[in-house]
């Protein structure tokens, strides 16, 4: 029986891809007030862009209780004997500690294992692709962990915002608190690092900025997979993704939507980056 | 009332276990004295409510004395158990009580150690049960001013930590035993005063160096600066027996290692030790009763621990940057952008090669880049190369917006030359424009310029003249292709009017509507405008 690969919705990935590899994604919650919707379920990434900017007050998000990943572990457990969970930067919230309080209420006997990600967005969603693709070729339950284990090294992301406005309301500024009092207008491009946001650079200009990351991207060898993500501002996402499909005609190039949980917390006009391979 | 100083506590043991620097480097002073008030609170509550001061303060001894962690919990049962012994037999006290007891407190926590330290929650609690005294000597016996003058008295102790103690100037930190010491006397007075609010809604001032701060940050303590050796193991432990002496095998151990602390009495004994051979100890002690709650840490661990705790907590500053500026506005937009130093000056102002010495020894980092941000300073800025033992590094921005460009150019994670070379290089990537007014006629540059005329520079030619600034700013701009530019920043100087600097700015919006426009007051003297054009 295959490995059934399990992740949550922070990781953005595209829904097309979860269906053909076989990956299931725990939605979390966005809140609206007293308004909820499942991530990419009730709500989706363009749907959520014209919430956030119509509404008056700012949504916030929430893991879902521990039934729900109990639910989807019992339900998989039907069909395989082995189940990988790989979740979001347990630094950025509750689901790692979420899945793991799962795995003890399962009420069918099956191997599994929850791994941290230690990232989010599509650096997240690269090292779940990767799981799933090893899964498929009959990978088993520790090849698949062992794998994910050596691709968060490898994982990595840049992100280009034009306010941090979002991510300080919404606590998860982490070390970017730095970036938080320009008096000029910059566009700080911010990462992750060791599970938490971190501040990378400050460009003037939104085009030196997504010039950062083009070269942040062309940093990398050996490259498995590559995403581009935009929040609201689509043709600047085809643009850098075509620009980076020249550079790396052999790559897939994933272009996606920043999903509507990360979106709550890093607002409109995000446009992110991520990579699995090797730094040079 | 002890609750109440443990809750206050509570609030700030964070603080205080970051204010945490040697002697000792356990890095976590606040926790262990909230973790020794907790257990010292938990003995204390099984006393019943007809129990008197005497047996709640014995209680508190007990409970601190089993539970104390670290260097610092180990002190404060100690004076838990000199007042204890300072009011035995009281069932209500008094102020002078308060003071015997304070004083007995004093003296019983420094017996304690083989080797006392002046600049400690040593010092605090001595200093504070001596100005106790002196107070209810004079003043009377009320409780609640005996304790006043003790908060005071022990905060006044406090600030003054650092200029005992070697260690703490040189963190710029005060003693976080001491503070801990403080807070729990102060929460105990709030309580007394009645002051429930403020316990609830509150948190604790933390009290600073009344020394001025060294200029060093924390994680540059450095191993030469620590007055014992800083590895080994720290090893703590309880015996249990009948008949033991504290006072004979406190002198025993005291050959054994450092920073020795035991207390106790004739059934159990408390014992914290810094030594390179916990073997050799614990085959000692245990002929002498049973031992309990064992707890021996690599101290290196600890040290790597605190200093990266410590490192967290600061700002990254490897490499520190100290720019040249004038005008409130300009140094708000270096600081926001991570300037460690600013240097006031500028055109017609410009500062001595000493007075960047200045900055660039103060700053805590021993690379230091310099951003000039003026053609008349970058010389002396070269000077100071030569005068410090730090590594120094001019960046040649000849103008405000190229000390910005270079500055957001910076990047945290790269080394030194990167940074020269992507500050260089990002130099040259902006356009700088300048308005300001001349001060005399003149014929420059095939203009005939009349005093007071408004003139434009482009990165440092003349190439505009114009009555009024505005006018100047709009020739200059058009003779720049745009089409390649992003943004453009106008800083107005402290003579600008908002109203002109608004009209100005609503001007160039409209006339490049592509690009993105933005207007700060950058309070800058002798230039109406300083514009730059990326």
């Amino acid at each position: 029986m295959a490995v059934k690969i399990v992740t949550d919705s922070l990781g953005d990935l595209p829904s097309g891809v979860a269906k053909e590899l076989g990956i299931t994604v725990v939605p979390l919650n966005v809140h609206f007030g007293t308004q909820t919707f499942r991530d990419g379920i009730d709500l989706t990434a363009e749907r959520f862009y014209e919430k956030l900017a119509s509404s008056k007050i700012l949504p916030t998000t929430t893991v879902p209780p521990s039934s729900v990943f109990v639910g989807t572990y019992d339900k998989l457990a039907e069909e395989t004997d082995e189940i990988v969970v790989i979740t979001f930067s347990h630094k950025l919230g509750a689901s790692y500690a979420t899945a793991v309080e799962a795995k003890g209420l399962m009420k069918r006997k099956c191997r599994l294992e929850v791994v941290d990600s230690r990232w989010a967005a599509m650096a997240q969603g690269l090292i779940v692709i990767a799981a799933a693709k090893a899964a498929q070729g009959g990978a088993k339950l520790d090849e698949v962990v062992g794998l994910t284990r050596r691709n968060i090294p490898r994982a990595d992301v840049r992100m280009v915002f034009d306010t941090l406005e979002y991510l300080s309301r919404g606590g998860r500024i982490g070390k970017a608190h730095t970036f938080l009092s320009s008096v000029l207008r910059v566009n700080p491009v911010l990462g992750i690092r060791d599970g938490e946001v971190y501040p990378f650079a400050r460009e003037h200009s939104r085009t030196k900025a997504i010039d950062y990351l083009y070269h942040f991207a062309t940093g990398f060898s050996r490259i498995e997979g590559m995403a581009v993500e935009d929040a609201t501002t689509p043709d600047e996402a085809d643009a850098l993704a075509k620009r980076l499909g020249s550079k790396f005609p052999e790559v897939t190039i994933y272009r996606t939507k920043v999903g509507p949980v990360v979106g709550a917390h890093v607002g409109p006009h995000v446009l992110a980056v991520s990579v699995l391979g090797d730094k040079r | 009332m002890f609750a109440a100083a443990t809750g206050w506590l509570e609030k700030c043991a964070a603080d205080i276990d970051a204010l945490n620097v040697f002697p000792v480097p356990d890095g976590d002073t606040g926790t262990n004295m909230l973790l020794t008030m907790r257990s010292s609170l938990e003995e204390a509550s099984r006393t019943t409510d007809s129990s008197g001061a005497s047996e709640v303060a014995q209680a508190m001894a007990r409970g601190a004395l089993i539970g104390a962690r670290g260097n610092s919990g180990v002190i404060l049962s100690q004076i838990w158990n000199g007042l204890a012994q300072g009011i035995e037999g009281k069932k209500t006290i008094t102020g002078s009580d308060l003071v015997n007891g304070l004083l007995q407190a004093s003296k019983v926590a420094y017996k304690g150690l083989s080797n006392p330290v002046e600049g400690t929650i040593l010092t605090v609690m001595r200093e504070a049960a001596e100005a106790a005294k002196a107070h209810a000597d004079s003043s009377g016996d009320d409780v609640v001013s005996v304790l006043e003058v003790t908060v005071n008295a022990a905060k006044e102790s406090v600030a003054n930590t650092p200029s005992l103690l070697p260690v703490l100037m040189e963190a710029g930190v005060v003693d976080a035993g001491g503070e801990g010491l403080y807070i729990i006397f102060e929460g105990a007075l709030h309580y007394l005063k009645g002051e429930v609010e403020q316990l609830k809604l509150r948190k604790p001032w933390l009290v600073a160096s009344s020394v001025p701060l060294a200029a060093k940050a924390p994680q540059m303590v450095g191993v030469a600066a620590m007055p014992e050796v800083p590895y080994g193991y720290c090893t703590n432990f309880v015996i249990k027996g009948q008949g033991l002496d504290p006072d004979k095998l406190r002198e025993k151990l005291a050959k054994r290692g450092q920073s020795v602390i035991v207390i106790g009495n004739d059934s159990a004994v408390r014992v914290h030790i810094h030594t390179l051979d916990p073997g050799e100890i614990m085959h000692y002690v245990v002929s002498q009763g049973t031992l309990h709650e064992i707890n021996i840490r690599n101290m290196d661990e600890q040290y790597r621990d605190f200093l990266r705790m410590q490192k967290e907590r600061m700002p990254e500053v490897d490499i520190a940057i100290v720019a040249v500026v004038v005008g409130e506005g300009l140094s708000g937009v270096f600081t926001s952008l991570g300037t460690t130093a600013i240097v006031p000056g500028g055109q017609t102002m410009n500062p001595s090669t000493k007075d960047l010495l200045q900055a660039v020894e103060a700053v805590p980092s021993e690379k230091v880049v310099i951003l000039p941000n003026n053609k008349n300073i970058v010389l002396t800025a070269g000077q100071v190369q030569s005068l410090t033992k730090k590594t120094v590094k001019v960046v040649p921005a000849k103008t405000i917006p190229q000390g910005v460009a270079a500055l957001l150019a910076f990047d945290y994670e790269a080394d030194l030359e990167t940074n020269v070379q992507n500050m260089e290089a990002a130099i040259s990537a902006v356009k700088s424009i300048e308005v300001t007014r001349a001060i005399r006629s003149t014929r420059l540059g095939g203009f005939d310029i009349k005093k007071k005329q408004a003139i434009g520079f482009l990165d440092g030619d003349l190439v505009a003249v114009s009555d009024k600034p505005e006018d100047a700013l709009s020739e200059v701009l058009a003779r720049l292709n745009l089409d390649e530019a992003e943004v453009i920043t106008i800083y107005s100087g402290a003579d600008t009017t908002p109203a002109d600097t608004e009209q100005l700015g609503a001007l160039v919006r409209e006339k490049y509507p592509k690009l993105q426009v933005e207007v700060i007051q950058g309070g800058q003297s002798h230039y109406n405008y300083i514009v730059s054009v990326e």
